[in-house]
């Protein structure tokens, strides 16, 4: 473990009173069934996307060319500096529309903070990240909400655009598909190892570039080939999204370990004790559902679990596609990886393999 | 040495943090901590577990007691601390149920703990005293027996390579990392010796000073701590 001396530059440590940041602090899925489990289901004619199958967004038809998908996302600081925070806590928020294959219209910002704790000017900052981010994706910023609050929140509400015909779910997996994700693994791990300061300045820069790039470039990069199922990886992990999209497709999977990209050094953080709590949530919820070979290191599967936030898009396309696409992914900076396939089998389930 | 830490109110990564430093400390055989979640606990048996630790957890009312203990000193290493690893992983299954399936996983993959066999310590991108250093501003002549000396350390790679001999593992730290560039001319021959089954590992710290950390193999890259396992354990040590 080699400790960095220099801390990220951050005005008085904003991610310091924060128990769990990013997608980290996401209620588990274990006990998010447990509280949706009697909440009547919201179904309509124009409803094309609700709660079931864990959907990235709401979509609600407007017209036959049109609908709007609705989407909101927030969570405490991950990083100290106020600015990078707020860009990455907007960018986690849009990806979801480009998980559902749309494009961000307008967003509203969903703000909590402690006045009485931190100058002004780091609200300023949060908000300034977050606007730029919007920016960023071509969209308006067009208003919010705040609220005083003993912990710092940040993030926002989303709305899309997009022709019903264009919807992309988790639900249209075929067999035989290839697994495509466009983003490196281990962001909880390495958001941890920042917190602790053990991040290098080299491997503070990947991570924190993976963190504020949007999924809008990989998404256009995937719509050269036919996208049979697509959502984006956040907080319930590698396995948790490759699981949801598995079950909601009726298909098993096979995800193969020597294809994953991981964060520099984030093996060596998780088996150094760096996992975040929620990983070992999503442990407990998904476990039962994945079956390993028997020699795979604690610290490999531990970044299967690990909560990721602003991560990249995941896809499902047919087998001849997957080459090609991740060519064109390159080719367009996303160092995209085919790391597995559906297959028939018990629905939502994963065998992890070497290779 | 014995020392106790209470660690109870503290969040991820402060039980860590806390507790790596107390393991820097080698006049401390043996730790006692503190923790209020089982995050914490399986957090540390992690630590400890790249750490060659022995690592005992048991609920206590509502929290968690954490013991960890170095696994083998210089009189016994090897065989003996292994049955006790193994003891006590037994002895806390029977009395926990939160941390079994971890320690028993980790530890049969440890993959620095005391052997035999030679070493081959790199600490300089050149065969001998030439170093890249002194080229800098220098003479012809400086830069000439640089590119001789750092030819030298090819050569006997590749004669390695060939000789037959398997040496445990080839480590490198300081400017010897250098080896590892993907696009330098040692990684051919070092990829070579791997194949062979011969540890090839670079110290960590060192790669990160020579901006070279992100272009290494995760599991390429080790710290001080298994680089002195291995000097320590090893019959002999060659330093080119």
């Amino acid at each position: 473990m080699t400790t960095n001396p220099e801390k990220p530059i951050g005005a008085n440590q904003l991610t310091n009173n924060v128990k769990a940041g990013g997608c980290s602090a996401k209620i588990s899925a274990f006990e998010l069934k447990q509280i949706l489990a009697g909440l009547p289901k919201t179904k309509h004619v124009n409803l094309l996307s609700g709660i079931d199958n864990f959907e990235d967004a709401a979509v609600y038809k407007l017209s036959d060319e049109l609908a709007i998908i609705e989407s909101v996302d927030f969570f405490p600081p991950v990083v100290d500096d106020p600015y990078l925070f707020g860009q990455i806590a907007a960018n986690n928020a849009l990806s979801d529309v480009y998980a559902m294959g749309g494009k961000p219209l307008i967003a509203q910002a969903i703000f909590a903070f402690p006045t009485c704790d931190y100058p002004l000017a780091i609200a300023a900052e949060i908000l300034r990240g977050g606007a730029d981010q919007v920016a960023k994706a071509g969209a308006l910023l067009t208003g919010g909400h705040s609220i005083q609050s003993s912990e710092t929140i940040y993030g926002l509400a989303v709305t899309g655009l997009i022709n019903p015909k264009d919807i992309l779910t988790n639900s249209g997996a075929r067999p035989n598909d290839r697994i495509i994700m466009t983003k490196a693994i281990g962001t909880g791990v390495s958001l941890l190892a920042l917190k602790a300061g053990l991040l290098s300045k080299a491997e503070q820069a990947h991570l924190f570039s993976a963190l504020t790039t949007l999924n809008d470039r990989a998404l256009e990069a995937a719509r050269t080939v036919d996208i049979h199922a697509c959502t984006d990886v956040t907080g319930f992990g590698l396995v948790g999204h490759i699981h949801e999209m598995a079950k909601a497709s009726k298909l098993a999977a096979r995800m193969l370990i020597s294809a994953l990209r991981f964060f520099p050094s984030a093996q060596e953080f998780a088996k150094q004790g760096l996992v975040p709590a929620s990983a070992y949530g999503n442990r407990k919820s998904f476990e039962a559902s994945v079956s390993y070979i028997k020699d795979l290191p604690l610290e490999v599967s531990d970044l299967l679990y690990d909560p990721q936030t602003a991560g990249g898009l995941l896809l499902a396309v047919d087998e001849k596609d997957s080459a090609n696409l991740i060519k064109t992914m390159g080719e367009a900076g996303i160092e995209a990886t085919d790391i597995g396939a559906f297959i028939e089998g018990i629905p939502g389930h994963i065998d992890v393999l070497i290779s | 040495m014995k020392k106790s830490l209470d660690l109870r109110g503290l969040t991820c990564p402060e039980p860590v943090l806390r507790t790596k430093k107390l393991i820097d400390d080698p006049a401390l055989s043996c730790i006692e901590i503190l923790v209020d979640s089982e995050v914490n606990v399986q957090n540390l048996t992690r630590l400890a577990n790249s750490q060659k630790l022995t690592v005992v957890s048991s609920p206590e009312d509502i929290h968690y007691k954490v013991v960890l203990q170095r696994a083998a000193t210089e009189d016994n290493p090897g065989s003996h601390s292994h049955e006790t690893v193994e003891a006590r992983h037994k002895q806390a299954n029977t009395s926990t149920s939160t941390n079994t399936s971890t320690n028993a996983s980790n530890n049969s993959s440890t993959n620095t703990s005391t052997g035999s066999g030679t070493i081959i310590l790199i600490s300089r991108n050149s065969f001998g005293q030439a170093d890249s250093q002194k080229v800098e501003g220098d003479s012809d002549k400086a830069k000439r027996d640089y590119d001789f000396s750092s030819n030298l350390l090819n050569l006997f790679l590749q004669t390695l390579l060939q000789s037959g001999h398997e040496p445990r593992a080839i480590l490198m730290v300081n400017s010897g990392v250098k080896l590892m560039d993907p696009e330098g001319p040692y990684i051919k021959v070092l990829n070579e010796l791997k194949e062979k089954g011969i540890e090839v590992l670079a110290c960590g710290l060192c790669l990160d000073y020579y901006d070279l950390k992100s272009k290494v193999a995760v599991e390429q890259v080790t710290n001080m701590f298994a680089i002195c396992e291995y000097l320590f354990s090893a019959d002999r040590v060659i330093s080119p």
